[in-house]
């Protein structure tokens, strides 16, 4: 519908057009993005196979503290998304950047762990050092833990263009926040890496990489 | 007389579900809800261009209004995204555009309340940025000239006004 010469001509034209509506709901989007984590993971569970080590008790206490804040910060910023497609003034939530922040200490501990022990690893000894451990340079878990999030990325972007998002930048931040927590874990869990600098560094740097992505590319899309 | 939170909520129900008789109701009353929501915030002649604009919006996103939750800050959210985008436009892609236009065809009332909720945002900025920000982007002064008055570089300048506009974005964005 385009301006027309008086409001009256065009308040007239928009009520002449006025149809049933089928309300956005903050449930739908949730629902949705689920189903995109779903996806997601079953897509990595078939390419790299369910790592039964999960279920086994071979997994580190460190994999499932990793996992479990990456899910926390899934459900929040899922949340946070969902909330900014409806219009809204006042104060907001500001739990997904918390989660973000509680995240943040698991890389910190994996490159403190690593340096300290580089620096007190005797390398005349026989064991070898946490940086000849080829688990430790792995970087294809971040990639593909990034790739997955992609799914995610779509299914919120999906979501936020039926929406009205009043606040671009935001929703841009918590689609990344989402896209990146989710899609790692998605792919996490197929993941038989699970050392502290593996584990802390490679399984969540999707986070970091999807934030930045959400808010440089979102932004544009969800324009209304 | 504006229609009350109560009265808006049930048009928009109304409205929501197509009928277009509430419909109609509910526009005109959201139009004159708006005008007065944007006579302190746009020069008067933008005004009904705003409104124009605000009235697409809301037709295009109603089914994003949830009914359990209050209409008005739902409309007022949808305007101020709408005017923010207004005024990103104006410093973007004419920023001239309040001096040359107000001074020639307008009212000095018009003027003079344009520059009121102007200088209000500016005296929030600090000064050297607010100084610039008002030679080059409101004077019209070209860099060079704004570097020699104030004594910054012209890179400065150029940074000042670059970091002052998008604080007055971020200030208009936390107006609720």
């Amino acid at each position: 519908m385009e301006k027309q010469s008086t409001r009256e001509d065009l308040i007239a034209a928009l009520a002449q057009d006025m149809t049933p509506v089928e309300r956005v709901k903050p449930a739908q989007g949730a629902g949705l993005i689920a189903f995109a984590t779903l996806v997601a993971g079953v897509a990595c569970i078939a390419i790299f196979e369910f790592w039964t080590g999960m279920v086994t008790g071979e997994a580190s206490a460190f994999y499932w503290i990793t996992n479990g804040l990456l899910l926390l910060l899934g459900a929040a910023s899922t949340s946070g998304v969902v909330a900014s497609a409806l219009p809204r003034v006042g104060s907001r939530g500001n739990a997904p950047y918390w989660s973000a922040a509680m995240l943040a200490v698991v890389p910190i501990a994996a490159i403190i762990t690593v340096v300290s022990l580089e620096a007190n690893h005797d390398h005349s000894s026989a064991v070898p050092s946490v940086l000849a451990d080829p688990a430790t340079w792995y970087w294809e878990c971040g990639l593909y833990g990034t790739i997955a999030g992609g799914v995610i990325a779509l299914a919120s972007v999906l979501y936020l263009r039926r929406g009205a998002p009043v606040s671009l930048e935001r929703s841009g931040w918590l689609t990344g926040l989402a896209a990146g927590s989710l899609g790692a874990l998605a792919y996490n869990i197929t993941c038989p890496l699970d050392t502290v600098a593996h584990v802390g560094i490679w399984h969540t740097i999707p986070v970091l990489v999807w934030a930045v992505l959400g808010r440089l590319v979102v932004p544009p899309l969800i324009r209304w | 007389m504006v229609a009350d939170e109560p009265t808006f909520a049930r048009l928009m129900v109304a409205a929501q579900d197509g009928d277009k008789a509430a419909g109609n109701v509910l526009l005109t009353e959201v139009g004159v809800w708006l005008e007065r929501y944007f006579r302190r915030r746009v020069p008067p002649h933008q005004i009904d261009d705003l409104v124009q604009e605000v009235l697409i919006a809301f037709y295009t996103k109603r089914a994003t209004w949830d009914p359990t939750r209050p209409f008005l800050p739902w409309l007022a959210a949808i305007a101020r995204y709408r005017w923010v985008d207004h005024l990103r436009k104006v410093y973007k892609h004419d920023g001239k555009e309040l001096m040359e236009d107000d001074a020639v065809e307008d009212s000095d009332e018009e003027v003079v309340m344009a520059r009121v909720s102007l200088d209000r945002l500016m005296k929030q900025l600090p000064d050297k940025q607010a100084r610039v920000i008002e030679m080059v982007k409101i004077t019209g002064l070209s860099i060079r000239e704004a570097a020699q008055k104030t004594g910054q570089s012209e890179s400065l300048v150029k940074v000042n006004i670059h970091r002052g506009l998008k604080k007055l974005a971020a200030m208009v964005e936390k107006v609720e």
